[in-house]
């Protein structure tokens, strides 16, 4: 078996001294492609943003450890630099700030914590004409704000270009397929697997099954009241589909 | 002794001295002597005036003892560095006053056809009734102590192709007073725009910086006034934009404070005709034990007129900043839409922002806005940089120069408006003031015409 | 010759509505007991003797006299006030069988008869249990009902003279602890001189079952009104207080300068709400009331909670700020104003919030509508202090004019010295729309109607935060004071 990318032992994590995240373990390694499924407020989005280091979510106990880093005693940014990449549900407006300016930043910084040189602009801009391609974003995109005034696809696909230039070691694509046409979820699933290698993994968060006919998951778990309560193959997706949440909950309660 | 009898002294000092300016050319003369009179009650009012941070007072910025250049002695200052202003590659017609005593460049000396520039010691005699009209008003002091200023003149009809800057210097190592007066005089249907970039070079002598700009619009004249203040911790200004609009006459007013120390700005317009477009905006950025002021008085008198103004304050460390906007329109002016923004970042725990944006509205048939913010920058989006590996300073500084944005896209003038994004970049990079720094030499430029 | 007849112009339904009548304007034939005109020392120790009040409260207002002399009136409004003759006034005017009626039947029949036309009918009040009012006729409180019930709980609801004889302790701890008689001139006149008010005092853990209610009416001619009302919510307490006002047309003016104080303590809650419909003068402004009043409230327990929601319809001038001092922890401030002006009316309005503790959150909303030759101002600060932590404060305040000939102003102050707070002011000010009211037109309603259904759903925001009772009642005034005055 390979290494271990993503190893997540009795996470513990809430917000405002609320317990969301009740105990979670997952380990993930290169190549692969984990769906975690749940019901909603099942804490989900809240694994997430503890993995991206979200201030608003403290975590009380356990650990992650990412390629042999402790995940949880970094910054947002240095998480990045290390690989971690995620895909915003909602992702941010920045008015103001033009998505060149905002990815070159992102870019030089990594190079800087890896210690190597700026990119030149021209490789820079060259670089961001190829990474467009992936998601067909056009290029006025370069001079808008970030996201702002995008509509829910291109922000989407805005989040998915972002991954292609910053090529993490782990993404979290979290409800990505939300409020995308199915148009738009194709061009978005359809960069996601470009981007797919053997050294990469990937962490797909969804409510629905839809999404997994596009980016195939070799594990899917479930995730129910802050706790990996099922792990299965791909399958498991498909029952879920097909019965819905409850036997899940059933099972889980009587525990 | 106390703040009104230090400015008393000033007062004591002309009218027991009447010999005082020797040879007084006949415009400062008439404005000196204006100024006497109304300076006893204007002293008054002072004290009343508790709308503006104690140290934007006009009887706090005075009261200390500063030097006056009486004789209008010329002061040396190296003029080829002050040449390398903040502001390069701009192709202008420049003038630089260095303390209070102007020199004209050359490019000024070959003024194009429609455009008069004179220091006000020359005012030809034709000239001396419009210019002593448009300069009755304004802080009074800085009429009393006048020793020199620049008179703008565009005729009729002209649109000036390139702008008009003006670069204030200090250069001194005793504390002075520099009183500094713009006249601008745009005639029916001329267009013109002025630059006014203030330096300091020599950061540590306490310099006051009195200055007062005075500008008539006529009917369907285009004037542009930008302002951008560069100086030094121990720079004391105060700024007064006095304008007066004719009908049809658009006005735009922008000043962006990157560097000083207490910055007291004042405008005050009066829209007199109909169909007026007014547009004012500021962007100051606050660290330190810096304080900036803006304080706004804009009447409107004519009917269909427009007024747009945007005021952004970034406060940093002790810094202090305020905005005092006032809209008052008048029961004729009918038809007129007014809007008034202040939006404003608390930085630093110990920084301070007051805000007073005043409406006056006497007439029904108006719409009328303002809005005021104070708060902080955007956590989500710091996160979310931060999760595409953008460092959180450098997170916080984007962001920072992203909320100025809007104020620098108002500037209609290219050249300025790129200068102004790099410089503002430059600021909040905590770089030096970029004079020193700039590659490029401004008068490099200059003499290429 | 053919003469069709002419749709009513604008300036027509301007007229009429501006000649609408005051429907409070009677005066009551009651025989009063009223000392002559003028202000002394010997004038406030004949009030407290008349009142049977303790040596400290004299003092209390000598000393506030003695403050009075040295201050000059504020001068920083946005008003013209007419410079008053502060001897020509008589402080003390109170409905002559001064022996407090035991009930209702004792009560002069003229007197309920007053209160009867002034829509509070005492009888109704006091079989329905809908609220308790207290009545304040010039400058005495001349009944107060359901004070038996209220007692049960430990609740005081009784004049503020009967508190000072019957709760001299808990009157003395609070009285100027909040509105000190150094505050400003007419605060200080008021605790010089003041007659009488009501006193509310809710014990800890109790909520008021039943609306506190306090109408003023000044009566007498040749008086002033200068009333104090302190209202005390210990712990956990709730309590909430309406104030109503009226007054008779008189050609003079009639200066009505009255402290509020509230003390609200930890997670206790004050709702105060107030309908202003002083008498504001004739068309030509002669007449009218001064309305000079000082409201504030100190949240100073944590958690505690202030609401201030005024509906101002009346008064020649009005200079009145209803503030919160947002001391405790979390404490919330709001307030809710909806002035109407009219005629030759003045307003100078808003409030004040003074975040001290940390988290603290104000709401300020302030809907100002002007008609006729009015002048409408919102006036406001929002200061937060260097310590408070976390404070939110977000503030609204829109104008509406109705002639081209009032005129609508806004004054606000924002003071942030804390770089966690947020702070947000927002401020419109137009014209009523001329597309509403042709909607209006073509689907039948007249313009005067139509004025009105607009002006309502403008102040709408506001007039939910008024209890029931007085929804329906301020709603109406909206109405009767604004009908048609489109110009």
């Amino acid at each position: 078996m390979a290494e271990e990318l993503l190893k997540v032992r009795n996470l513990h994590a809430g917000i405002d001294g609320k317990e969301i995240l009740r105990g979670v373990d997952l380990t993930i390694r290169p190549g692969e492609v984990h769906a975690i499924m749940g019901p909603n407020g099942s804490g989900k989005s809240t694994l997430s943003g503890v993995l991206a280091g979200d201030p608003r979510y403290t975590v009380t106990s356990g650990s992650a450890i990412f390629h042999g880093v402790d995940l949880l005693a970094l910054s947002p940014e240095d998480r990045s630099h290390e690989g971690l990449f995620l895909s915003f549900q909602y992702p941010v407006e920045i008015p103001g700030v033009t998505m060149v300016n905002f990815m070159r930043a992102a870019v030089n910084a990594k190079r800087k914590y890896l210690g190597e040189e700026p990119m030149s602009a021209a490789d820079f801009l060259k670089m961001m004409r190829q990474k467009r391609a992936v998601v067909e974003l056009d290029n006025k995109l370069a001079s808008r704000s970030v996201n702002e005034g995008f509509s829910g696809g291109e922000k989407k696909r805005n989040e998915i270009f972002q991954m292609a230039v910053l090529e993490p070691r782990l993404s979290i694509l979290d409800e990505t397929d939300s409020g995308l046409d199915i148009d738009a979820l194709r061009i978005v699933a359809g960069g996601v697997n470009k981007l797919r290698t053997d050294k990469n993994a990937t962490i797909v968060i969804t409510h629905y099954q839809r999404l997994l006919d596009y980016i195939k998951p070799d594990v899917v778990h479930i995730l129910y009241k802050g706790r990996i309560v099922h792990t299965g193959g791909p399958e498991l997706a498909l029952e879920l589909e097909e019965r819905g949440y409850d036997w899940i909950k059933q099972e889980a309660d009587q525990l | 002794m106390n703040a009104i009898e230090a400015l008393g002294q000033y007062l004591v000092l002309v009218q027991s001295n009447p010999g005082l300016f020797r040879d007084d050319p006949p415009l400062l003369a008439r404005l000196r002597q204006e100024a006497l009179g109304r300076l006893p009650g204007e002293i008054e009012s002072y004290r009343a005036d508790k709308t503006i941070p104690a140290e934007c007072r006009p009887d706090t910025m005075y009261a200390p003892d500063y030097g006056i250049n009486l004789q209008h002695l010329e002061m040396t200052a190296d003029v080829a560095s002050a040449f390398r202003c903040g502001v390069p590659n701009l192709n202008c017609y420049l003038a630089v006053v260095v303390g209070d005593v102007v020199h004209f460049t050359d490019s000024m000396l070959k003024a194009p056809e429609g455009l008069e520039v004179y220091s006000l010691r020359n005012v030809p005699e034709k000239y001396l009734d419009m210019a002593a009209y448009i300069g009755r008003r304004g802080d009074s002091l800085n009429a009393l102590l006048l020793s020199d200023g620049i008179y703008i003149r565009v005729a009729e009809g002209y649109e000036i192709d390139k702008p008009i800057q003006i670069v204030n210097i200090f250069n001194g190592s005793t504390p002075m007073l520099t009183p500094r007066r713009v006249i601008v005089d745009a005639r029916p249907m001329s267009a013109v725009k002025v630059l006014l970039c203030d330096h300091s070079q020599s950061p540590d002598t306490p310099h006051l910086a009195s200055q007062v700009v005075n500008v008539n619009a006529a009917e369907g004249a285009h004037v542009e006034i930008y302002d951008i203040e560069e100086a030094a911790p121990a720079t004391r200004r105060r700024w007064q934009l006095i304008a007066e609009q004719a009908s049809n006459s658009e006005l735009t007013v922008s000043s962006a404070y990157l560097h000083g120390g207490v910055s007291a700005n004042e405008y005050i317009i009066d829209v007199n005709g109909d169909g007026c477009t007014t547009n004012l905006s500021g962007l100051a950025i606050c660290t330190g034990q810096q304080v900036v002021s803006n304080k706004v008085t804009l009447r409107h008198h004519g009917q269909h007129c427009t007024s747009r103004q945007l005021f952004k304050n970034a406060v940093f460390d002790q810094a202090h900043g305020a905005f005092g906007g006032r809209v008052i329109v008048e029961e004729e002016a009918c038809h007129t839409d007014a809007a008034q923004t202040n939006r404003n970042i608390l930085a630093s725990p110990d920084a301070r922002m007051d805000a007073s944006p005043q409406l006056e509205i006497y007439c029904d048939e108006v719409k009328a806005s303002h809005g005021a913010t104070t708060g902080q920058l955007d956590e989500r989006a710091l996160f979310y940089m931060q999760s595409r590996g953008i460092p959180r300073d450098e997170a916080r500084r984007m962001l920072t120069q992203a909320f100025m944005t809007d104020v620098i896209d108002n500037i209609g003038y290219e050249v300025l408006r790129q200068r102004l994004h790099v410089l503002v970049e430059k600021r909040l990079n905590g770089d030096a003031a970029s004079c020193s720094t700039c590659a490029t030499a401004c008068h490099s430029n200059t003499t290429e015409q | 010759m053919n003469q069709t007849p002419q749709p009513p112009c604008e300036a027509d339904v301007l007229s009429q509505a501006t000649s609408g009548e005051y429907k409070y304007g009677f005066t009551s034939d009651i025989d009063t007991d009223i000392i002559p005109a003028g202000l002394s020392e010997d004038v406030i120790r004949l009030i407290s003797k008349k009142k049977g009040e303790p040596e400290w409260l004299l003092d209390f207002r000598l000393q506030a006299y003695r403050y009075w002399l040295t201050l000059e009136p504020p001068t920083w409004a946005h008003l013209k006030i007419p410079a008053i003759d502060y001897q020509a006034i008589s402080y003390y005017a109170a409905p002559k069988d001064s022996e407090r009626p035991k009930s209702l039947d004792e009560v002069d029949p003229a007197l309920i008869d007053t209160f009867n036309r002034l829509g509070i009918p005492l009888e109704e009040q006091k079989q329905l249990s809908g609220m308790a009012v207290d009545a304040v006729m010039d400058s005495v409180s001349v009944r107060t009902t359901h004070r038996e019930r209220l007692a049960e709980m430990g609740i005081i609801f009784c004049s503020f003279s009967e508190a000072v004889r019957e709760y001299p302790d808990l009157v003395r701890k609070y009285l100027g602890k909040v509105v000190s008689y150094r505050d400003n001139f007419y605060a200080a006149l008021n605790s010089a001189v003041f007659s009488d008010g009501s006193f509310v005092y809710i014990p800890k853990g109790v909520r008021c079952p039943m609306e506190l209610s306090t109408y003023f009416r000044i009566n007498a001619s040749g008086t002033g009104q200068f009333e104090r009302t302190l209202i005390v919510a210990d712990d956990d307490a709730y309590v909430s207080y309406l104030e109503g006002c009226t007054a008779p047309m008189r050609d003079e003016n009639q200066l009505h300068a009255a402290i509020v104080e509230i003390i609200v303590e930890d997670r206790a809650e004050v709702k105060y709400s107030t309908v202003q419909n002083w008498y504001a003068g004739d068309a030509e402004g002669r007449g009218g009331v001064y309305n000079f009043v000082t409201k504030r409230g100190l949240c100073r327990g944590d958690y505690s909670k202030l609401s201030w929601t005024q509906v101002e319809t009346g008064s020649a001038i009005t200079w009145k700020y209803p503030s919160c001092i947002l001391a405790g922890e979390g404490a919330v401030g709001e307030f809710y104003s909806v002035a109407v002006t009219n005629k030759m009316q003045q307003a100078d309005t808003g409030t004040k919030m003074i975040h001290i503790g940390s988290n603290t959150r104000s709401t300020i909303v302030s809907k100002g509508i002007s008609a006729g030759h009015s002048q409408n101002s919102y006036r406001g600060l929002v200061k937060v202090a260097p310590q408070a932590e976390g404070v939110r404060n977000y503030t609204q305040c829109d104008s509406l004019l109705l002639s081209p000939t009032c005129g609508a102003h806004t004054f606000p102050v924002i003071e942030v010295a804390n770089s966690s707070a947020v702070v947000e002011h927002e401020a419109t000010t137009s014209k009523i729309s001329e597309d509403q009211i042709f909607y209006c037109n073509q689907r039948g309603i007249p313009t005067e109607e139509a004025v009105g259904l607009i002006v309502n759903g403008y102040a709408k925001e506001v007039m939910n935060k008024l209890p029931m009772e007085f929804a329906v009642e301020a709603q109406k005034l909206l109405e009767i004071t604004l009908e048609g005055s489109v110009g």
